[in-house]
């Protein structure tokens, strides 16, 4: 009669502890790889953005690159980043060059996502490009 | 008696709470993955599942940077079989050794695109197969007043997101 008795209360919290770890542990799992394969896609689209941007900055004179909220290329892509924020920073180095920070800030800013080029003067007739 | 009370079911009161604690997991589940799910419809198209997204669009843009020339575009192929157009792209560029090729990208199927080069026969011919569904367009952007014309590749998904926006620029000229 003694084998035949039911679970004790032990044993049934034991159980369930050990289940409540197994499907937390998996679950945060399956959550933070989902996770990860959305910021991954939200990255692929912001750099598109910002290397069709770049493209713009490459060719402007040297003398007008100066800072603005306003991105110059076509920025459809970023919809579903919605509300998002863009950024281009201009910072005058010592050495004469400007470094052009681009910049898309999403999710109220908590993710963003940045590029920054390198300008040379190669002169105001034309240069380089 | 023993045996009886061994085979009894389950009461009313057991499955109750058996389901109560099953359904309060659903939901959690489900609250959890919820907005995950809503937010994934928002994004055209998961890359990762489809890396050979990326990969014709990292080998277009090595083709449009080693354009030749000042004009790398050209109108039709040496054999006159394609034509440059809004799902065909053809351009000059130069090999490793320094010579010259024609490429054709062709992204008339849906699909599939389709990269032919060209050095007098066909020197390659190499295809991305199993891309999402959608439809890939080339068109023309100048990026300055002094630009040469830049490759502008976009890729919008079966609900019309766009997946694909990028600009390829050929290399400076002197």
């Amino acid at each position: 009669m003694r084998g035949q008795r039911g679970y004790s209360l032990v044993e049934i919290l034991v159980a369930f502890v050990i289940l409540t770890v197994v499907i937390t542990l998996s679950l945060t799992a399956f959550l933070e790889r989902n996770k990860r394969l959305q910021q991954a896609n939200e990255i692929i689209l912001a750099y598109q953005a910002l290397a069709n941007e770049s493209e713009y900055w490459r060719r402007k004179d040297f003398s007008a690159l100066q800072p603005t909220d306003k991105f110059e290329s076509e920025l459809a892509l970023l919809a579903p980043l919605k509300p998002y924020t863009t950024n281009v920073l201009v910072q005058q180095t010592p050495s004469g060059t400007k470094n052009v920070t681009l910049l898309i800030k999403w999710k109220d800013g908590l993710r963003e996502a940045k590029l920054t080029l390198v300008r040379v003067n190669t002169s105001s007739e034309g240069g380089l490009w | 008696m023993v045996t009886a009370q061994r085979q009894r079911g389950y009461s009313l009161m057991e499955i109750v709470v058996a389901m109560t604690i099953f359904l309060i997991f659903l939901a959690t589940l489900f609250a959890l993955t919820a907005d995950m799910r809503n937010y994934e419809k928002r994004l055209p198209i998961n890359f990762q599942k489809h890396p050979q997204l990326s990969a014709v669009v990292t080998r277009l843009r090595r083709d449009v940077m080693d354009g030749l020339g000042s004009n790398p575009y050209r109108n039709n192929d040496p054999k006159n079989e394609f034509t440059a157009g809004e799902k065909v792209l053809i351009l000059e560029t130069l090999t490793a050794s320094g010579g010259a090729q024609t490429i054709v990208w062709d992204f008339r199927e849906p699909g599939t695109v389709r990269r032919r080069a060209y050095n007098g026969p066909m020197a390659s011919d190499w295809w991305a197969r199993g891309l999402p569904a959608g439809e890939f367009t080339i068109g023309a952007v100048k990026t300055g007043p002094r630009a040469t014309w830049a490759t502008h590749i976009q890729m919008k998904d079966k609900e019309g997101r766009l997946a694909i926006d990028q600009i390829l620029q050929p290399r400076a000229v002197e």
